[in-house]
Parts: structure tokens; C-alpha cells; sequence
């Protein structure tokens, strides 16, 4: 059962240590900077998805966390509806935004893929900026409840903290399960070779549709976490940068490499944040962590390669070595 | 409908899209020879725009002054732009990594870490704020004629974009480094076997982009009054918009859809509120890469 031991490891990590650290340290201000840090782990993981594992270079991923957090905040806000509702619903309405997105772009391939993405992302931005009646501009919306339902109050910073760990250990189990199995080898053909994909019999457009189902869906339920927990959301929040930034947690990380957007994501929320005595250059360090990661380190911190060996040696229950089939990984 | 109010608002929109068009003509240079985007393209316009109105302030000089030094601002920014983003990510010359995908996605974020640097570093040096240009410099005077009153700004930037598009033809089809040029973007293989230094060829293609990307940025800083870090955003996106539109590498089909972005902007206003009418060059993305996926105007490509 040693193989168990590292998953079981980091989980207690997260759901015990952590906390109880932060709680004896007693900080509101490391709270915060742990729960943003974990919401954008989710959303590299689920950009990851996309751009790292099938290889789609999306330039809008801020979009669809801009829809789960409208979603989730409309909804909690102006129907009162509980928070275990709005967290998959979030996900729902971003996942529908993907595949709406991904009907029409389907055809076209990488650059074009890229700038079609970025104008939806545009496109979604400038409607959450002006639909004034629905989103209320770039007022925003305010007094978003924190997690608060069924007599169960999680609104407190340990609480937060403990919801958006749950949900991420959970986003991240899944994603990893796709990603690390014969759904992920597909996906991963499809990045090579998309026609030679084609010619062996993986469906790419299904395909496609699925995987950006499946990552909007995931960077939904980012952004309703992001919307409980800061209470307040404005259409600023997701721009063009937002996505920069996710896409420079991911190829720092290493792009197709799950650890690896886990250690982008938290390198470039906590490391921004670490430097702050220094003065407020934020942008520049993630500038300049992603040129010179590129420059040096180009496979990114921890490269798709070791990450599957990773994955082999300590997660893969379908990868035993010795037994009689050669599995690649699971069904 | 065509009354004097809709012809100014077209005539607007022309000289948004001439700039349009200067802006997207250095990003259809270089994917031309480079086959790879730069997104720092904004910032070199960014960039252009704060030289100009830092000289300005200091020295108060004529205007020809001021674009000589943009220009010159511009052949600089594109030539550090080259080394520092580009050139390391082509040590690799086999035809394999040439082809690679890998490779061309890590230029593209070399560039987009680039165009973050210098934006936030702008942004630290001068203030995040708008900083308006010199008053006696602004080129917003008034020119009446008839019912329609024009300005100043759109008569530099009608100028000064039929000299620069005047200028591109004369290097790109009378001069060796125009021919140059023209052979990368053609092959960059068989432009090496014939013996030409693509990597002269390369910088000098930054070189010429980036000078109309910067004359652009210093025009619409003078015209519309200010500067600010993130104005190369907006309108690089809306000239990478064109130069997809026209089919990544033909430089007529960027102008004309850059243009035509520019009249059909400035003719939304007619129609929508402000903020809505911005999203009309995205909309027109969509448009084309859903029905001509490879643009207007480009030939058959192979999908890249």
C-alpha cells in the first residue's frame, strides 16, 4: 500500500496541516492568499486541460470563470439559492458557455484556435462589462454570501478555506483521472497529430466539444468559489490578464503536466505575494518568472514526462507493473 | 442617413482603421517571415506613443522631429525585441523543430512575458494614470469644411499612412532587403540555401514593423490627446483581428479589413452604446474564421 501513501499524504496535508497552521498563525491576510492560491490551482488544472493535455492554446480561459462567478453570484445574490447548488451550477453555466464556444471553432486550428478563443473571451468580457441591467456593469456585484446554508455555517476563514480545499482536492481527482488514463492518451494523440488522431479512429470533434465542456466546467466552479468567498465580483476580475496569468502558471509548471500546473498556479499567486514589501510589481515577477522559465526551462518547473512517471509510480492503480496485461492506464 | 453627421462618423472611422492597418502591418510582416505571432506588436505601439510624448514635453520640437525619433524609438524596440523574445527560441535550425509546435507556442509566450514586462514597467516608471500630451502638440485643432469639421490628427495620420504604405512597397519590391524579405516569407529554407542571411532578414523585418507600430502609437497619442500602459491592447488585438481577417500574410487583405474594422466600428456607434460597439471587431473574427476560416484574402495555406 505504499503507493497510496503519497495522495493520502497531500490530502491530509491540505485538509489538516495547512489549516491548522494558518489557524495558529492566525492570519485573516494568509487565509485569503491560500484560498486565492487554491481557486487558481483549480483553474490551471482546468486550463491544463485544454491547452497542455489536447493541446487547444485557449486565450479566453478567464471567460468561462467569469460566467460560473456571475452565475453562482446572480444566483445567491438574487434567488437566494445555497451555495451547494450554486457551485455545480456555476460549473453547468460555464460548461455550456464552452461548448458554445467550441460548436463554431471547432474547425479551425492552432493560431486561429487561439485568436478565436481570445475574441470569444472579449466578447464574453464586454458583455459582462455592458449588459448593465443583468450584470450591473462595471458596479459589480456586491454582498455575495459567503458558505452559508442549511444551519451550516462555513463562513468563517477556516471554514472557507476548508470548502474551497474540498472542492479542489475533488477537481483535481478528477482531472487527473482523465487526464491520466486511455481518455487522456486520446487527448494527448489529438495534441500531436489531430489528422493522424483522426485517421485512427479518435472522434476529435467530440472530442474537443468534451474537453471544453469538461475544463469550463471546472473553471466555473472557480469562479463561483471566487465569488463566495471575496463577495464581491466585477467584471475586471476576468480579463485578458486573468487568462495570461493561468496560462503563465501552466507553462511554468510544464505544460500537460497536472503537478505542474498545481505548482505554477500556487508559485505565482504566493510569490507576487511574498515579494509585496518589495513594492507592488507583481505583473513584472510574472512576467519575468514566465520569460525565463520559457528561456531555461523549457519542458516548464515539472515537465509532462516526469509528471506521468509520477503519476505511475504513486497514483496509478491501473499501471501495476508485473501484471500480465501492459496497461497504459485506466479504462 | 447620409447626412453630415454619419459621413463624419465614417470619416473617423477611416483614420482609426488607417491606424488599424500600420498596426497590422507589422504583425503580417513578421508572421509572414517569422510564422509565429508577437504579441508584444501592442506594446511596441505603446511604447512609440510615451517616446514621442516624453520628447515632446521635454523639448517641445516640430512634429517631423517627433516621428523621426518615434521611428527611430521603433527600430530599437523591434530590434530588442527580436533578440530578446525571438532569437533564443531559434537555436534549433533542423527543418523537425522548425515545424514544431512546441516551439512556435514557446515564442508566442516569450512575447506575451515580453509585451507584460515592458507594459508593467512603463506602468512603474510613468503611473498607471492617462498622461495627456502637451496641449500645443495635440493635433485636434479644428478644420471646417462646409458642414463637416475634421481635425488636424486625421489629415497627419492620412499622411503619414500613405507615406509609410508608399514606403513599405517601394523596400518590400525596389530594394535587395525588401526581395529578402519576401523570399523568408516565401520559404525560409530555400531563402538560406540560396544564400541569404534570414537572420538579417528577420531583424530587419522587426525593424520595419515595429517603426510603423510605433508611428501609429505616437499619431493616436497626438490625435487623441493622452497616453496610458495598456493603450496598445485594445488596438493591437483589433490589428491582429485584421491581419487574420485578411489571411495572416497578405498585406493588402490586413489593410482593407483593418479599415474595414475602423468604418464599421465608428458606424456601430450609430447604432449601439459605446461599450457595445467595441465588441463589433470580435464579432467579425468569429464571422470570418467560421466561414473563411483561412480569411478574406489569403491564398491556399496549409493548416499550420
Amino acid at each position: 500500500m505504499s503507493k497510496r501513501i503519497l495522495p493520502l499524504l497531500v490530502t491530509l496535508a491540505v485538509l489538516l496541516l495547512l489549516p491548522a497552521l494558518l489557524q495558529a498563525m492566525g492570519s485573516g491576510y494568509l487565509f485569503r492568499v491560500s484560498i486565492t492560491a487554491m481557486i487558481f490551482v483549480i483553474l490551471a488544472a482546468s486550463l491544463n486541460f485544454i491547452t497542455g493535455v489536447a493541446g487547444l492554446l485557449s486565450l479566453g480561459h478567464a471567460a468561462f470563470y467569469g460566467i460560473g462567478a456571475y452565475t453562482a453570484a446572480l444566483l445567491a445574490t438574487q434567488h437566494g439559492v445555497p451555495f451547494l447548488l450554486t457551485i455545480p451550477l456555476a460549473g453547468v453555466a460555464a460548461a455550456i458557455g464552452g461548448v458554445l464556444v467550441a460548436l463554431p471553432t471547432m474547425r479551425l486550428v492552432s493560431i486561429y484556435f487561439a485568436v478565436a478563443t481570445l475574441g470569444m473571451g472579449e466578447i464574453i468580457y464586454g458583455t459582462l462589462l455592458n449588459w448593465v441591467d443583468f450584470t450591473r456593469g462595471p458596479m459589480g456585484i456586491p454582498a455575495i454570501p459567503s458558505f452559508k446554508a442549511f444551519g451550516i455555517d462555513l463562513s468563517g476563514n477556516l471554514g472557507s478555506y476548508l470548502v474551497v480545499a474540498v472542492v479542489m482536492l475533488a477537481s483535481l481527482w478528477v482531472l487527473h483521472r482523465l487526464t491520466h488514463s486511455y481518455y487522456g492518451n486520446a487527448l494527448r494523440a489529438l495534441r500531436e497529430d489531430d489528422q493522424c488522431a483522426d485517421s485512427m479512429g479518435i472522434d476529435v470533434v467530440r472530442l474537443k466539444g468534451e474537453v471544453f465542456a469538461i475544463a469550463c466546467f471546472f473553471a466555473g466552479i472557480a469562479g463561483s468559489l471566487w465569488a463566495h468567498t471575496t463577495g464581491y465580483i466585477s467584471p475586471n476580475d476576468f480579463r485578458f490578464g486573468e487568462s495570461i496569468l493561468v496560462l503563465a502558471m501552466i507553462v511554468v509548471g510544464g505544460l500537460g503536466s497536472l503537478p505542474g500546473a498545481v505548482i505554477g498556479a500556487v508559485l505565482l499567486i504566493v510569490l507576487p505575494e511574498a515579494l509585496r514589501p518589495v513594492g507592488d510589481v507583481r505583473m513584472i515577477v510574472v512576467g519575468c518568472v514566465m520569460f525565463f522559465s520559457i528561456l531555461l526551462l523549457p519542458k516548464g518547473l515539472f515537465g509532462e514526462v516526469s509528471a506521468l512517471n509520477l503519476v505511475r509510480s504513486f497514483f496509478g492503480g491501473g499501471w501495476k507493473a508485473g501484471s500480465a496485461r501492459q496497461s497504459v492506464g485506466w479504462r | 442617413m447620409f447626412d453630415a453627421f454619419f459621413i463624419q462618423q465614417l470619416v473617423n472611422g477611416f483614420s482609426v482603421g488607417l491606424v488599424y492597418a500600420l498596426i497590422a502591418i507589422g504583425f503580417t510582416l513578421i508572421f509572414g517571415v517569422l510564422n509565429v505571432v508577437n504579441f508584444a506588436h501592442g506594446e511596441v505601439y505603446m511604447v512609440g506613443a510615451y517616446a514621442g510624448v516624453v520628447l515632446i514635453t521635454a523639448l517641445a520640437p516640430p512634429l517631423i522631429a517627433v516621428v523621426l525619433f518615434v521611428m527611430a524609438v521603433g527600430a530599437v524596440a523591434g530590434f530588442g525585441l527580436e533578440r530578446l523574445a525571438f532569437k533564443p527560441f531559434r537555436r534549433f535550425q533542423d527543418e523537425a523543430s522548425l515545424k514544431s509546435k512546441a516551439m512556435r507556442e514557446a515564442t508566442l509566450l516569450s512575447s506575451l512575458a515580453v509585451s507584460i514586462i515592458v507594459r508593467e514597467v512603463v506602468e512603474k516608471v510613468f503611473g498607471g494614470a492617462m498622461r495627456p500630451v502637451p496641449f500645443e502638440a495635440q493635433l485636434t485643432d479644428p478644420v471646417q469644411i462646409g458642414e463637416l469639421s475634421f481635425s488636424t490628427g486625421q489629415f497627419v495620420i492620412f499622411g503619414a499612412a500613405v507615406a509609410m504604405f508608399a514606403g513599405l512597397q517601394f523596400l518590400l519590391y525596389r530594394t535587395r532587403i525588401g526581395l529578402s524579405i519576401r523570399a523568408v516569407a516565401n520559404n525560409p529554407l530555400g531563402a538560406k540555401y540560396v544564400g541569404i542571411n534570414t537572420d538579417r532578414t528577420i531583424i530587419a523585418t522587426f525593424v520595419v514593423g515595429s517603426v510603423m507600430g510605433a508611428v501609429a502609437g505616437i499619431l493616436v497619442a497626438l490625435y487623441y490627446g493622452s497616453v496610458f500602459p495598456t493603450m496598445g491592447f485594445a488596438p493591437g488585438v483589433k490589428a491582429f483581428v485584421a491581419m487574420v481577417m485578411g489571411g495572416l500574410s497578405s498585406i493588402p487583405g490586413a489593410v482593407i479589413c483593418a479599415i474595414f474594422l475602423g468604418l464599421a466600428e465608428a458606424v456601430a456607434t450609430e447604432f449601439l452604446a459605446q461599450g457595445w460597439s467595441e465588441l463589433i471587431a470580435y464579432g467579425f473574427l468569429l464571422l470570418t474564421l467560421i466561414f473563411f476560416p483561412t480569411g478574406l484574402f489569403g491564398g491556399a495555406r496549409d493548416r499550420v
